[in-house]
């Protein structure tokens, strides 16, 4: 260590570079490990090889249609930018989403929540070596998708949000709501086995049980979001704070250890909590329209707008003129857990350095949005995005 | 001895050579198939893919050159891995024991530790792709760490795989002892001979401690899920084999099938006194162990979480422990 509390170049035995493309990594992104007798000193996760330029594209683009571009970000979370640039240009244009359009809105996003989660216990439990938990695990979150399926009309891009509401074939009539029921009593059936099965495995309980901690401090210190925070111990959920989730009771979870056992709980513990809400949501929907369409255009300021995803805080902004996006910035949960990951690495063996950098629950594809200028001999215009 | 018992005995061999080859090719099929699939609620590959198509269709790809500093030597490592197990077989084939000490446990032990350092020299010749050479500006302003030395991620296979050697067959070489220990001998006739006369080892206290660290060591040895530590998640799934194509990896293919085959054979013939031998219909007691073993192994491995050395060590000490006590038993 030097002065600044850096680990030096001399204390590195070696180095071990994962990526940018690796099979283990799943997404391009890039891990340099320096390693010491195959425990990890210190750790770099890079990001941005996989720009697709979103923010620069919703330049200029009806507010609509940039909506709907948002949605591409993300293949996992999907509804969350799309709502969450709703969500914007609402607030901006001071639009009253209609009572049922909100709870159709929020089972949506709780679905979102429970097969991204199950996503990631897969993951993890994949990362594990574990893959008979991932494939039931699988296997649990078809259940969420084909409800996403039968709402939204697609298993990834759903579309159901636009400005003032949701689309009319989002609605939920006497059969979908029959069939969301079944579906939450099926998750909340087998997760509860999944739960008792997981936790009374010791040989996944050692394996699991203090790695990759990270304690409250250090969670705050790196800007840690998401259930990721909420598994160090603290009890920050921005659910608590949107007006859209006031009806509904749900706990928020926390887990205190911040390790891997700890993370892969929090999601767990999620999921019924989920469930809770998407049946209070069924059960009080609203009756009445579900989109509002008695607004008027008009230019905006920068406009902020913060939501809980699976993955942590979301946010988006823009400003509109002339009906068009503005100075648009997306801001993924993943970004924000960069360090975490990077953080989580050290200590670790190099075994575990994926299992670590999986608990932060990192989404890569949808983080990718920085911009590279690379400057090309041949090109006049050196300066190229 | 007359020509008719050398022709008989030549026939002996290749024929059990054969119904290993023919045995052996199915093996990881069942384990994938029938096991882990079943368990996993999934379809999986046809029975005959992973242990019989697939080195077909590898024998047809084209071979590249690998990405190692000594490529030939790196692929004739499978071969030569291929032609240790089939030793290891030969030796314990009745048919071969006028060898003497070729046909003794000091030389399958000698063959299995080959076998395990064929890993070792797999992992440190092999340079994948995959870690180093994409070239991305390390140098950027910011980067934590410049200019370091880098290491390839089959490197640490073959660290591991060296630990392997070390340690991790522990109980493999341990269990081999326990049938030794009561026959008094070091020779596989002489250990086939005293079950003949006194039932097989298997059915003693000793035998049944025995044999139960001699699966744990068949499933280290082959480096089964848990105790896969020769790859690391970042390995891939292949570890030190990463840089292996076409007929290359057609071979490792082949070789861990056999490798099944003969370690459950080894096993017949150390702890049930039935040595693998076409002419004799003990071949059958031999082929439903090296049947039942990779079940086994499969329905433990479909179960379980990928050990690191946290949990690795601590379970070969114990399996080890366990080990002596069936050596002190088998003394007793």
């Amino acid at each position: 260590m030097d002065n600044n509390n850096k680990i030096t170049d001399k204390m590195i035995e070696t180095e071990v570079p994962i990526g940018i493309v690796h099979s283990a990594a799943i997404e391009p992104y890039r891990v340099r490990l320096f390693v010491e007798d195959e425990i990890i000193r210190d750790a770099e996760v890079t990001v941005g090889v996989n720009h697709r330029g979103i923010e620069r594209i919703m330049e200029g683009l009806p507010v609509e249609k940039a909506n709907s571009l948002t949605e591409k970000i993300c293949g996992i979370c999907s509804n969350s930018h799309l709502w969450n640039s709703c969500l914007v240009a609402e607030k901006g244009l001071e639009i009253d989403v209609p009572p049922r359009a909100e709870y159709i809105r929020i089972i949506m996003e709780e679905l979102e929540r429970l097969h991204s989660h199950m996503l990631y216990l897969a993951h993890g439990s994949e990362v594990l070596g574990h893959e008979t938990f991932a494939m039931r695990l699988f296997y649990i979150r078809e259940t969420a998708m084909e409800l996403l399926r039968m709402i939204g009309g697609n298993r990834v891009q759903y579309g159901a949000s636009i400005i003032g509401g949701v689309r009319p074939r989002c609605d939920l009539n006497e059969m979908r709501i029959k069939k969301i029921n079944e579906g939450m009593d099926y998750i909340e059936e087998k997760i509860a086995e999944f739960a008792d099965r997981f936790m009374r495995d010791p040989m996944v309980m050692s394996r699991i049980s203090g790695v990759a901690a990270i304690t409250r401090k250090d969670a705050r210190r790196l800007a840690t979001t998401g259930p990721t925070l909420r598994a160090t111990g603290i009890e920050v959920d921005l659910r608590r704070d949107m007006e859209q989730y006031e009806p509904f009771e749900f706990d928020v979870i926390t887990q205190d250890t911040g390790d891997v056992k700890a993370n892969l709980l929090m999601r767990i513990f999620e999921i019924p909590e989920a469930v809770k809400i998407i049946r209070q949501a069924v059960k009080d929907l609203p009756d009445g329209k579900i989109t509002n369409r008695s607004w008027e255009m008009q230019d905006t300021g920068i406009i902020r707008s913060y939501i809980e995803v699976p993955r942590g805080e979301l946010y988006h902004s823009y400003s509109i003129e002339d009906g068009r996006v503005r100075s648009s910035i997306v801001r993924t949960p993943s970004i924000t857990n960069v360090n975490t990951m990077e953080f989580a690495c050290i200590g670790t063996h190099i075994t575990d350095a994926q299992l670590a950098i999986v608990q932060c629950d990192p989404c890569f594809t949808c983080t990718d949005r920085a911009v590279q200028i690379v400057d090309h001999p041949l090109k006049k215009n050196k300066n190229r995005i | 001895m007359d020509t008719t018992m050398i022709i008989s005995s030549v026939v002996a061999v290749i024929g059990t050579l054969i119904i290993a080859f023919a045995v052996s090719i199915w093996l990881p099929g069942i384990e994938r198939k029938f096991v882990h699939a079943r368990i996993q609620q999934r379809v999986g590959p046809p029975v005959s893919s992973p242990g019989f198509m697939a080195p077909i269709k590898f024998f047809f790809k084209q071979t590249l050159t690998p990405n190692s500093p000594m490529p030939r030597l790196y692929n004739a490592l499978p071969l030569i891995s291929l032609i240790i197990v089939v030793f290891i077989l030969l030796a314990i084939i009745p048919q071969l024991y006028f060898l003497g000490a070729l046909a003794s446990i000091i030389a399958v032990i000698g063959l299995l530790k080959v076998e395990e350092i064929m890993y070792m020299f797999m992992g440190s010749l092999s340079k994948s792709v995959l870690s180093v050479s994409m070239p991305f500006p390390d140098l950027v302003k910011g980067a934590k760490h410049v200019n370091t030395t880098r290491s390839f991620i089959e490197e640490l296979s073959s660290l591991r795989a060296f630990r392997l050697i070390a340690f991790g067959s522990f109980p493999l070489y341990i269990a081999l002892f326990v049938p030794v220990v009561m026959s008094q001998s070091l020779f596989i006739g002489d250990i086939v001979v005293y079950q003949q006369l006194h039932g097989p080892v298997l059915f003693t206290v000793a035998g049944a401690i025995g044999a139960v660290v001699y699966f744990i060591g068949f499933m280290i040895f082959l480096n089964e899920y848990p105790f896969a530590i020769m790859k690391t998640r970042a390995d891939v799934i292949e570890g030190p084999l990463l840089e292996y194509m076409s007929k290359y990896r057609a071979y490792t293919y082949i070789t861990r099938g056999l490798l099944i085959f003969v370690l459950a054979s080894l096993f017949t013939t150390m702890f049930l006194g039935i040595p693998p031998n076409i002419f004799s219909p003990g071949i059958m007691v031999t082929v439903a162990v090296a049947v039942i073993f990779p079940i086994a192994m499969a329905v433990m491995s479909t179960f379980s979480p990928v050990f690191t050395f946290r949990q690795f060590y601590p379970v070969v000490a114990a399996t080890s422990i366990l080990g002596v006590l069936a050596l002190v038993a088998a003394f007793l």
